[in-house]
């Protein structure tokens, strides 16, 4: 750092410790701000978000920074087939290893092309992580008790769709679509500091993914208040229309896929395809997702990569679903 | 950005993290097992942003071999003013703290129950037996044994418009308070004028046969009496 203190700049610093300042002000001055309920709601929802997928974002900077720091791109090869063709589905099977919500697998799966991973098996490690992980299987069952196949269909589905979009990658994906900041790797050459390693990737992935980690959860909140519950009220026996709509509604509304199984199962006047539809298009593309992508990996990548995902899951989720629920 | 202003905003999460675990606070926007998770969470970040200011300290920051962040780097304009957005939440719990969701949500989520089935068969009941909201619902929906029918129950929620009438609502959640469902019940009865979100605690006997499709499985209630009571420290059900 080259910085001159000594000449009167206005700085970062300087704009965090007037923000600061304007808040305390404002809360001494005005007191408790009064507010419409529709803005009090969401910002309880905004918050909610935030605070439900902060610590599961910690958690997946915490790991993309081990693995910066402790898994080289040799020991990283030798884990995967040789062919990127086989090793999408293991890519995709070793997402039942890492417990969490979505928002953990991207800085994760980000870290794992930096070292050396084949793009395409990271992303359908990326998709398949917070789908088929044990944790939201077993809410799954609970939220169905009668409904057994139901855990089995979300298994399917989830996992077909990331490696469906692993295979797809493999095949039109183009390696200049991801940004080239998601690509630069770590050189932890000397041994005694790769814990240094580790929290200083750890510190920068989290500072980078939390601030679109709220750009999704500011989404999230300003939609849950505008669209309208009568939607779902009109859906009841058109099978077509509410695939679609559960499908819309999975991207807007982000919720945790550890969480999702329950709202899902409450909305009992729906068939069990469209909820299985919902099921599936939620933990791999939300609004939070595509906001994380998008920083993570470029908009270059977000706006082909998400629309992509969107029609796969719903297609495998409708595929697999006629084929073991039946349509009902 | 300047390293120095990254550490400030990381100080100000993670103390937003453990501020709101410290108290009930955190029971507004999460379910209570999500607490120890805040605070592993607020101490990583804390934790994080220590380590770095004290490389920085000693004068060999670890940007330098790693990071890129307080150099020019090649980020677009937006990317590099994406970190500034983690004020946001702190700014919101520090200044608002927005309280749980109530009535307005309620309203929003239209005016049927969404029923998850948890069972057919219900335990029996203990007259005058605290009930939460959501098993009276599933009770007066789904029990073929009829456990509900001629039992004085006790239910604590909060009021919300219901027409014209108040009736009695408490959300339900999951995860976090995004994914909250409500459970109504109407409050048949003379309970005069009870403004929204306040928090009651009810007696009475379910109406039989009021928790169908046609009402949109919100069971009906005649309430012998009601109370006003504090909000809950925990306001929703799990």
């Amino acid at each position: 750092m080259t910085t001159s203190v000594a000449r009167p700049q206005i700085t970062s610093l300087h704009v965090v410790c007037a923000v600061l300042l304007g808040a305390i002000l404002l809360r001494l001055l005005a007191g408790d701000v009064p507010s419409a309920p529709a803005l009090r709601t969401a910002a309880t929802v905004f918050v909610a978000v935030c605070v439900q997928a902060l610590p599961f974002l910690v958690l997946g900077v915490l790991l993309s920074g081990a693995i910066a720091a402790f898994a080289s791109p040799a020991v990283l090869r030798r884990a995967l087939p040789r062919g990127t063709g086989a090793a999408v589905p293991v890519a995709g099977a070793a997402g039942l290893v890492l417990p969490g919500c979505e928002c953990a697998s991207v800085p994760v799966a980000r870290r794992l092309i930096s070292q050396g991973v084949p793009d395409a098996a990271a992303l359908t490690f990326m998709l398949a992580a917070p789908a088929i992980n044990p944790v939201v299987l077993v809410a799954t069952a609970v939220a169905f008790p009668g409904e057994p196949l139901m855990v089995l269909a979300r298994f399917l589905g989830s996992l077909a769709t990331a490696c469906v979009m692993g295979w797809l990658w493999q095949w039109v994906g183009r390696a200049e679509w991801i940004a080239d900041r998601a690509r630069r790797g770590v050189t932890a050459t000397d041994g005694a500091n790769r814990w240094g390693v580790l929290a200083e990737t750890a510190r920068h992935d989290l500072l980078s993914a939390g601030g679109f980690l709220v750009v999704g959860a500011l989404t999230a909140a300003t939609l849950s208040v505008l669209v309208p519950a009568e939607w779902l009220d009109a859906l009841a026996g058109r099978l077509l229309l509410a695939i679609v709509v559960m499908a819309a509604l999975a991207v807007v509304l982000a919720l945790c896929s550890e969480a999702d199984a329950f709202v899902a199962a409450s909305l009992s006047t729906l068939p069990l395809l469209p909820r299985l539809v919902f099921l599936v298009v939620g933990p791999a593309v939300d609004v939070k997702l595509i906001a994380l992508q998008a920083g993570t990996f470029g908009r270059a990548f977000a706006v082909r990569f998400a629309p992509a995902t969107f029609a796969v899951a719903v297609l495998c989720a409708v595929g697999i679903g006629s084929l073991i629920l039946g349509v009902r | 950005m300047r390293r120095e202003t990254q550490h400030v905003l990381l100080l100000l999460v993670g103390g937003a993290l453990l501020r709101i675990a410290v108290d009930d606070t955190y029971l507004r926007y999460v379910r209570p097992s999500h607490r120890w998770l805040l605070v592993g969470a607020g101490v990583v970040v804390l934790g994080l942003t220590v380590v770095a200011m004290v490389s920085d300290l000693r004068g060999h920051p670890a940007g330098a071999r790693t990071g890129r962040m307080s150099e020019p780097h090649p980020h677009g304009r937006v990317e590099r003013y994406v970190p500034w957005l983690l004020l946001a939440p702190v700014l919101v719990i520090a200044l608002v703290a927005p309280p749980a969701l109530g009535a307005d949500a309620v309203a929003r989520a239209g005016t049927r129950n969404l029923v998850v089935q948890d069972a057919d068969v219900f335990g029996p009941l203990a007259e005058g037996a605290p009930l939460t909201v959501a098993e009276f619902v599933q009770r007066a929906v789904r029990d073929s044994t009829g456990s509900l029918e001629g039992r004085v129950v006790t239910l604590t929620g909060f009021a919300v418009r219901d027409g014209a009438a108040t009736g009695l609502a408490r959300l339900t959640i999951a995860c976090c308070a995004a994914d909250a469902r409500a459970n109504r019940v109407r409050l048949l009865g003379d309970l005069g004028v009870i403004a929204p979100d306040t928090w009651l605690r009810v007696r009475g006997t379910v109406q039989s046969g009021t928790a169908t499709a046609a009402t949109g499985y919100v069971p009906a209630m005649t309430v012998t009496t009601v109370d006003v009571v504090a909000a809950p420290t925990d306001p929703y059900e799990y």
